[in-house]
């Protein structure tokens, strides 16, 4: 292989390191109709979910479902959806929650997962059962009201923070991964007198940039697509948050289970149209928080830090 | 400090073992080890291990203190699964549990009475083995593919369109199935267009299980790759270079490399999924319980949901709920011996 | 307007926050066990009723607002057909009942509730001299809600709650957290609030719990049924005439099914199989003396079956069989051509296709006896949503509750009545020819909070389309000439809480049996097992029951 070509493919294709043989056409084939297969499957459903949500209601009235082919573009759902300011100010309220709560989260979940990650050490093994047995017996819906209620957070954000907290499984795969980082790394510094949780800030989470990003998706994505706790513990209108805002906005146009007045929009909305335009919109903070997420994913992140 | 080491060498394993003899080493040296039981029994008295380990206790503290406050205190409202509790009758739901006759295991016995509790039992458990075989597996495989893909573009793309399902609503993702694969779905014309009648998916109880378990995969196992993608990215690119310098092909790289890597992380998945088991799906069988009837798609949370909240009826759901808990502490207890029995760690250590 | 006739039919409940779970629950309700529904309201064991009951109720003075053009007749609705002249709008409450004391209300609301202090509430809150802070919930789970609220120690000075939310212990809730209003409304002393007043004595009736007066009703007429609607336009272009008996039906729908055209007859027929049928719903005094429920007659079999039918000749759409989707679309496109709602489908499927469908023409059908003879329909209750005060409010706060309540029910022809259903005029709608239309402000304001307090006797008005008015009340009066009313009709009953459960495995098993899941057998072996897990019992228990109160047939 002459200089000349490997200089040509790694301009091609600059990530593939200089040991890794080139790929055989079959393997690429394959790995690319899979890929692509596995992406149509999405995107065919989401297509029509689009093209649905941008659909007059008319159109959605004769097809009598989800539209596939598009015949005529209205924006109607995305701006009924957006006006008003409802919908904005829930957005503010989501955001807020969403990235109050991930700190939160990420910091309470963070110092348990490290202060579990040493078997052996005091009560370790009682408080990891104490911290499993919760993701097994849930409580009953009153009590859990009843107790959010005493403690006076009812009506408050904190309401949508508190309770939903801490999720166990998160904590286990932090700790897992924790675990994972080779205990030469911290010896060193433990045995210069450097303290647990400068350790846990100066070693462990450096070298843990891709789960701790999962982790901070994962409890992202809790907080952003909760509604039930809001349904349960605020009265005021005025603070909740948007999937509450979108679920309400949907069954505007649905035959009221009173079969009391509704407002009836003439010949504007579809209820199938709205509910698909808020899918769409539930996707955007995927599209944008993405592209943040997958920047840990590099292959070979650690490369030299574990070397040692 | 050295003590802690030395406790910490077997739990612990580096994220890759590149050479088999490694790993077997390791291995053995974990099963020579003296038993736990004996080190546990008080070589190093519980204040030096106080004063040892007080750091990570105070850093275990917030998430106790959230858990007993939030999930302990009111899990004592299931004494109710022993009454015929009645929220109503005193000033407040909890004064109302001293005024609520005591029924012993009244609860209990009616609910091992019901057919539906064990046709509900049955289609969880049937459903957890399938998912566990048919789901389980797919994210790992679509990681590995993805983490396989150099192009940095391709790759962005690839794993933005396959989260993306994760963000769809049961009802929506029932919907399109239903207007794709439903009895006058997309396909179901085109088949009738060519002299096929009467093919509906949706409505075939025999094929209930397999169908919800293509939604799963279809919805969830996009998603369900992160984790293991930030596992491999842990993987040091040295240990690959290495391995192929030692003419290790593709494939023995991803045998020898990058599934040793995967394994942990597998592992714990593995056992967590298995305890989160009877809980997975509950909406998406809700909404097609009526589609192909109660004895193919009714699951323990439907059940609860039905007879217990839907009816009102608190002391019956908290039975239920607490039988649901211990099926599932069962299973994550065997699940975690299975992952001991590979040499993994799983949720926690013997 | 409020087409009040169209207050619930059979109990249900729509379980998820989504649109198309709530329509499936429409769909599938099952109309052969509403008087499970019915008798699970109430209070203590028992029911109040005869002498006893009387002497709680309030008197009743009849509106003399404004007569309809077409009168209640056979239990029907009253209709209303003219137009609206806002300035002969009377006034049923000169002057101002409210004192202006703050009173927190929890009702439940289906769409996006407005702001506090919006202009509708600032509005009617003024015509009423009341100061209302609204707790509205979400509708749909509006249950867990609620019984969160009552279980704890902070309840709002008034609660609604639809009978459909009445399950379980709620009827205890109901006796033990809110007063008995008799000391208020008992006999004359309603008369303080006119409106009140004018609401038909079966609808307080039902609002007795444990013994004493604690709900205000929304009145419903007894013609509450649910409604066969076909493509009318279609009908006319096809040249297909009504069926008029259950065979016929059969081979109507075989014929017009078409799985290429992607046409199917109907939609889950299960609701309207047991008026065909003639299969009497809930515990019935039979002329022989013997007590029986709905699930043990021949009748309700044959209705299963024939239900179960039409499913395996393939005239249901998939969907239905499924529950997927939303059956309001696949009627309005056409793909089902027979549909079931309940009465407010008429008028909102007109209006709302009135522009985008021109050729869209819905009417309802009549129903038919199985053989070709008459329907048999049964009387629904006389109310199903009730407004609850907390006990230990204070003098001032019940006054100001039942001020707002007054407004509330407020007759059609009444200027509180289209303040209440329209908003303030100019900004919330404005009238044309006599039409009034909402603004987009209206659209977003007026939506249902004010109307779930109370109601006026039933009545049906609307004033763009009053032909459909008069349709929708001539065929209540035409249906309600076969009307019977059962023994438990406008009785409040509660059964004992042990036996509570024996009914609910008949939901999902009906549903299982008419879409081919579940085996007559099956159905069979469920109503023996009833029988002897406390179906025999709660029979000896109806005995006393009507053998102590008399029937309500």
């Amino acid at each position: 292989m002459s200089l000349n070509t490997q200089l040509i493919r790694s301009l091609r294709a600059p990530a593939r390191p200089v040991w890794e043989e080139p790929p055989s056409k079959a393997g690429l084939t394959a790995k690319g109709g899979f890929l692509l297969l596995a992406c149509l499957g999405v995107l065919g459903p989401l297509w029509i979910v689009i093209v649905t949500s941008l659909s007059p209601k008319p159109v959605i009235d004769r097809v009598g479902g989800l539209v596939v082919i598009p015949q005529g573009i209205t924006f109607v759902n995305y701006t009924e959806l957006l006006s008003g300011g409802q919908v904005s100010r829930a957005i503010m309220v989501s955001i807020g929650v969403t990235l109050f709560g991930t700190l939160f989260s990420m910091a309470v979940s963070v110092l348990a997962a490290y202060g579990l990650s040493r078997p052996g050490s005091l009560g370790h093994r009682f408080f990891l059962m104490t911290m499993m047995a919760t993701m097994f017996f849930g409580a009953g819906l009153i009590p859990t009201y009843l107790l959010v209620q005493s403690l006076g957070l009812t009506d408050t954000y904190l309401s949508l923070v508190l309770p939903s907290a801490v999720s166990v499984f998160n904590i286990l795969v932090l700790r897992a991964f924790f675990m994972g980082i080779s205990p030469e790394l911290t010896e060193s510094a433990r045995i210069d007198g450097a303290s647990d949780l400068r350790i846990l800030l100066t070693i462990i989470m450096p070298l843990s940039r891709a789960v701790l990003a999962v982790i901070s998706l994962f409890y992202a994505v809790g907080y952003w697509s909760a509604w039930f706790n809001a349904s349960i513990y605020l009265t005021d209108q005025e603070m909740m948050p948007l999937q509450n805002v979108l679920i309400q906005l949907v069954q505007k146009n649905t035959e009221a289970p009173t079969g009391l007045q509704q407002a009836v929009r003439t010949g504007q909305l579809s209820s199938l149209g709205l509910q698909m335009a808020v899918m769409v919109l539930a996707l955007i903070p995927v599209a944008v928080a993405s592209p943040f997420v997958q920047r840990h994913f590099k292959k070979g992140m650690l490369t030299g830090a574990v070397k040692g | 400090m050295s003590l802690t080491a030395g406790s910490r060498a077997g739990g612990t394993r580096p994220p890759a073992a590149v050479e088999e003899p490694t790993a077997a080493v390791t291995t053995a040296a974990r099963k020579t080890r003296a038993p736990r039981g004996a080190r546990k029994a008080g070589k190093v008295p519980w204040r030096i291990r106080l004063r040892r380990d007080r750091a990570l206790i105070l850093m275990i503290f917030p998430v106790i203190l959230l858990l007993l406050l939030f999930n302990y205190v009111p899990l004592l409202g299931n004494v109710v699964a022993f009454q015929d509790y009645d929220p109503y009758s005193s000033s407040n739901g909890i004064a109302a549990i001293f005024h609520s006759p005591w029924v012993g295991v009244e609860q209990f016995s009616r609910m091992f009475e019901d057919p539906l509790f064990w046709d509900a039992t049955q289609n969880t458990l049937v459903l957890f083995v399938l998912q566990l075989v048919l789901f389980f597996p797919v994210p790992i495989v679509l990681a590995l593919v993805i983490n396989s893909v150099v192009r940095p573009r391709v790759r962005a793309v690839a794993q933005a369109i396959m989260y993306l399902p994760h963000f769809f609503s049961w009802v929506l993702v029932i919907t399109v199935f239903q207007q794709i694969l439903g009895g006058a779905g997309i396909l179901a014309q085109t088949l009738e267009a060519h002299g096929w009648s009467g093919f509906d998916l949706m409505t075939d109880a025999d094929l209930f299980k397999c169908l919800v378990t293509a939604q799963a995969v279809w919805k969830d196992a996009g998603w369900g790759i992160i984790v293991f993608l930030a596992a491999l990215s842990a993987v040091s690119t040295d240990l690959y270079e290495a391995a192929a310098m030692d003419g290790a092909g593709r494939w023995r790289r991803m045998w020898h490399v990058t599934l040793p890597a995967l394994r942990p992380v597998i592992a714990l998945l593995l056992v967590l999924r298995v305890g989160d088991a009877l809980s997975v799906g509950f909406e998406q069988y809700l909404l097609q319980r009526n589609a192909v009837g109660a004895g193919a798609a009714e699951v323990l949370d439907t059940y609860v949901w039905n007879m217990g909240i839907q009816n009102g009826d608190f002391s019956y759901a908290a039975a239920v709920g607490l039988a649901k808990g211990l099926i599932a502490v069962g299973l994550v207890l065997g699940a975690n011996k299975f992952a001991h029995l590979l040499g993994e760690q799983g949720v926690y250590k013997k | 307007m409020t087409p009040k006739s169209a207050s619930t039919g059979p109990s249900r409940r729509s379980f998820l926050a989504s649109t198309a779970v709530a329509t499936a629950a429409v769909a599938g309700g099952m109309p052969l066990l509403a008087a499970c529904g019915g008798s699970d309201d109430g209070s203590r064991e028992g029911a109040t009723s005869g002498k006893a009951a009387d002497k709680l109720l309030p008197a009743y003075v009849p509106s003399k607002v404004a007569d309809p053009d077409i009168p209640s007749k056979n239990g029907s609705a009253a209709g209303y057909t003219s137009k609206v002249e806002l300035a002969a709008l009377t006034a049923s409450v000169p002057n101002r009942l409210g004192t202006g004391a703050p009173v927190r209300i929890m009702s439940p609301f289906w769409g996006t509730p407005p702001k506090a202090g919006c202009a509708y509430y600032q509005g009617v809150d003024e015509a009423a001299g009341t100061k209302i802070t609204w707790q509205n919930q979400n509708g749909n789970t509006y249950g867990e809600k609620l019984g969160a609220v009552l279980a704890s120690s902070s309840i709002p000075d008034m609660v609604v709650l639809p009978s459909w939310e009445n399950v379980g212990k709620t009827a205890h809730a109901v006796t033990a957290k809110f007063m008995d209003l008799g000391p208020y409304l008992a006999g004359d002393k309603v008369k303080k609030y006119p409106n009140l007043a004018a609401i038909p004595s079966d609808a307080w009736r039902m609002g007795i719990f444990g013994g004493a007066l604690r709900g205000i009703p929304i009145p419903a007429p007894a013609t509450t049924f649910i409604v066969p609607y076909y493509r009318k336009d279609i009908f006319d272009k096809k040249g297909y005439s009504l069926p008029k008996s259950a065979d016929e039906f059969l081979s109507w729908a075989k014929d017009v099914t078409s799985a290429k055209a992607k046409v199917y007859a109907c939609g889950d027929l299960a609701w309207i199989s047991g008026n065909i049928f003639g299969a009497m719903p809930g515990w019935n005094l039979d002329p022989d003396g013997k007590v029986r429920f709905g699930i043990e007659r021949p009748e309700y079999l044959e209705a299963l079956e024939w239900t179960r039918k039409l499913y395996d000749a393939g005239v249901v759409h998939p969907d239905d069989k499924a529950s997927a989707g939303d059956p309001v679309q696949r009627f309005t496109a056409g793909q089902i051509l027979v549909w079931t709602s309940d009465m407010s489908a008429w008028y909102a499927r007109a209006a709302e296709q009135a522009q985008a469908n021109p050729e869209f023409e819905i009417d309802a059908m009549d129903l038919f006896g199985a053989d070709g003879g008459n329907p048999s329909m049964y009387a629904s209750n006389p109310a199903n949503i009730w407004s609850l005060i907390r006990k230990g409010a204070s003098k001032e706060t019940v006054e100001n509750a039942l001020a707002a309540a007054n407004f509330a029910a407020a007759p059609y022809g009444t200027k509180e009545r289209m303040l209440v259903d329209y908003g303030v005029e100019g900004t919330h709608f404005t009238v044309r020819d006599g039409v009034p239309a909402k603004t987009d402000q209206g659209n977003s304001e007026v939506i249902n909070a004010w109307a779930m307090l109370a109601g006026p006797a039933p009545y049906v008005a609307h004033p763009d389309l009053p032909d459909i008015a008069r349709k929708q009340v001539e065929w209540q009066q035409r249906m309600g000439a076969f009307m019977k009313k059962t023994s438990t009709y406008g009785l409040n009953i509660v059964e004992p809480t042990r036996y509570a459960n024996i009914h609910t495995p008949f939901d999902q098993l009906q549903r299982d049996y008419v879409r081919g899941h579940k085996k007559l057998a099956d159905v069979q072996a469920a109503i023996s097992t009833w029988k002897s897990s406390g179906g025999e019992k709660l029979r000896d228990w109806y005995k006393e029951l009507f053998d102590k109160n008399g029937s309500g047939n």
